[in-house]
């Protein structure tokens, strides 16, 4: 029988043993030795250091030398001549074309320089507009795992701040651009984006019949060519007058406007019926004129004034009924002071008696 | 039971050399370190034709794995409307691109700075492109150039024309729909290039002299193949009027 006396004295035994054994072996010759290679990894473990030495680096085990490499370089540095360098419990060694990297948690080392800087995951920029209401929606498309603010910024033509806002990367932005013109925008996120675009919001006037247009006074005879004097006004209510005077013809008839609340664009249209019924210095350009105001999602026709003896007729072009008839003077139809195009373009025609008098012009907001 | 003793004792002391021996022994692996930066590049090329293409230079400088373009006007004759038809085309002018493995670290940086018309000493006209080149690595011995010279400028472009129609997107010269594609339509010719080393900077200038007629130079670090352009002289060549100095490009003949 074993005696509880006699499994102490075993356990004893064999503590001793093992101790003497254990004692004996890091100074003789090793669990195994260290391969010489030129490219290889090593996980060591056990009282591993490496010195760094004038032409070599040594590997040592306790005091024993146990290979040479070129050069030691830890965690991506190289040593300095006569530095040590040891981790514990385990090192990892990777061996490449001679030259030994150290590292203590097990990261490989990397080779190549970082040439490019800063490396960034990439920002999808999209830029959609509703022509009708002006509206631009800017979309950034990002693999992101966190969100970044952008601050989107538009000036005017003379560096007012026009829109302001901000938004999310990713996600979107969006604004409408109150009146026409040219602008500049900056999309600013950084680091991600800091970049300037160009906007262009305008009124195109074209498809023009007898019809001519001018940012200021327009005082001259012109029937031999054109019939309509179309006036943009857009810029005097960009600067910000609060009421504009137009001199249509040489008699001195003028029209004053006061500015147009939220107005996208303004036009004032002034016709002439007759080839040569009035002298150059007669009552020209005022038989019909009407004012004709992009707001932000229409377009408002409003009658001003009508004069002279022949009988005319204003159409436009609306949604959903096409040409329209809005106003007939000396004859019968319609007396429409006011409409409305719920669209973002629209023809104008004036006829009258005299046909070659009559004029059309077409006008597109573009945004 | 001393023999049991014993071998209880005989157990412990082998049992203890196992353990120790197996926890101090060199954990060995080889490294295979040329296959690296070869799977590096073989990535890259894979998935150039889809990198996001951007044409705002603050974009080029934040982002990676990006192609830095231009955008042109191609011309194209539209075989099912049967006549010619303008649309828009990117012109690849620089790359960012980057891929890690596990020991290597793979970036190459190129940008088309200057490109223009030239005569080389021969009297040959030529096309002279300045290209900044950034390498991670410091080993480009490799490197090749050549230029791709279309037999029909048209016909190439008729034929990104049908990738237009059918994606409603611009598609990248060289690039769409992936490199290579396009090599019924081009002549590899082997162009003369040289690499100039900056002391002070790490951008190196690449000076590659192609053809007049060239459409793009292909750099060839094997296996990742990238094209890179000269807007300004795609510009003048693919106007309504043909340069007078671009000579006309033949079907290939044996010489």
């Amino acid at each position: 029988m074993i005696a509880f006396r006699d499994v102490l004295i075993f356990a004893g035994l064999a503590a001793l043993a093992a101790a003497v054994i254990a004692s004996l072996f890091p100074v003789g010759e090793g669990a195994s030795p260290v391969p010489a290679c030129s490219d290889c990894a090593f996980k060591l473990t056990g009282g591993y250091w490496i010195r760094q030495y004038g032409n070599y680096a040594a590997l040592y085990l306790d005091t024993r030398e146990v290979v040479r490499y070129g050069w030691a370089y830890v965690d991506g540095r190289p040593l300095s001549i006569g530095e040590n360098a040891t981790c514990s419990p385990a090192m990892y060694l990777w061996v490449i074309n001679g030259i030994a990297y150290v590292s203590c948690d097990g990261s490989p080392p990397r080779f190549g320089r970082d040439v490019l800087g800063p490396k960034l995951p990439f920002v999808d920029v999209r830029i959609s507009v509703d022509w009708r209401s002006c509206r631009r929606t800017i979309e950034f498309d990002a693999d992101l795992t966190e969100r970044y603010g952008v601050s989107v910024e538009v000036y005017d033509e003379e560096g007012r701040l026009v829109v302001s806002s901000a938004g999310t990367i990713p996600g979107s932005v969006s604004f409408s651009i109150p009146m026409a013109g040219v602008y500049r925008m900056h999309i600013y996120a950084p680091p991600l984006l800091d970049e300037w675009y160009t906007l262009i919001a305008q009124v195109r006037i074209l498809d023009l019949l007898r019809a001519k247009v001018f940012t200021s006074d327009s005082m001259q005879d012109l029937r031999s060519f054109a019939s309509l004097k179309i006036f943009d006004l857009t810029n005097f209510w960009k600067k910000g007058y609060t009421g504009v005077t137009v001199h249509v013809n040489s008699a001195g008839a003028s029209f004053t406007l006061s500015a147009p609340a939220d107005a996208f664009a303004d036009f004032l249209l002034a016709w002439e019926d007759c080839h040569n019924c009035d002298p150059a210095d007669g009552a020209l350009y005022v038989d019909e004129v009407w004012r004709l105001t992009f707001t932000q999602t229409n377009i408002v026709l409003t009658h001003i004034y009508s004069g002279g003896d022949f009988w005319h007729e204003v159409y436009v072009t609306s949604l959903p009924y096409g040409r329209v008839l809005i106003w007939a003077w000396n004859k019968e139809g319609p007396k429409l002071n006011s409409y409305t195009v719920p669209w973002f373009t629209t023809t104008v025609w004036i006829e009258s008696q005299d046909s070659t008098m009559n004029a059309r012009a077409t006008f597109v907001k573009e945004c | 039971m001393w023999s049991l003793a014993y071998g209880l004792i005989a157990l412990a002391v082998v049992a203890f050399v196992v353990l120790y021996a197996a926890a101090h022994a060199p954990n060995f692996t080889t490294v295979n370190l040329a296959d690296q930066p070869y799977g590096a590049k073989k990535w890259i090329a894979e998935y150039l034709p889809s990198f996001p293409k951007v044409d705002a230079t603050s974009r080029f400088r934040v982002f990676v794995n990006v192609v830095r373009v231009a955008r042109a006007n191609a011309t194209a004759y539209d075989y099912g409307t049967r006549q010619c038809t303008t649309f828009p085309v990117y012109l690849p002018v620089g790359y960012r691109l980057e891929r890690a493995g596990e020991n290597v670290i793979y970036q190459i940086y190129l940008n088309v700075t200057r490109c223009r018309y030239t005569a080389l000493p021969r009297g040959e006209p030529a096309v002279l492109y300045e290209i900044e080149l950034k390498h991670s690595l410091d080993q480009l011995p490799w490197l090749e150039v050549y230029a791709a010279v279309p037999h029909n400028l048209t016909q190439y472009y008729s034929w990104l024309h049908s990738y237009y129609t059918a994606w409603r997107r611009p598609p990248a010269v060289g690039l769409t729909p992936r490199v290579g594609a396009d090599e019924a339509f081009m002549e590899l010719v082997k162009a003369e290039h040289v690499l100039v080393y900056n002391a002070t900077s790490d951008t190196a200038k690449l000076y590659v002299a192609a053809p007049a007629a060239a459409l793009y130079v292909l750099l060839v670090d094997y296996p990742l193949k990238l094209p890179l352009t000269c807007p300004e002289q795609i510009a003048s060549a693919s106007s309504e009027s043909q340069r007078s100095d671009t000579p006309v490009i033949g079907p290939p003949s044996p010489r």
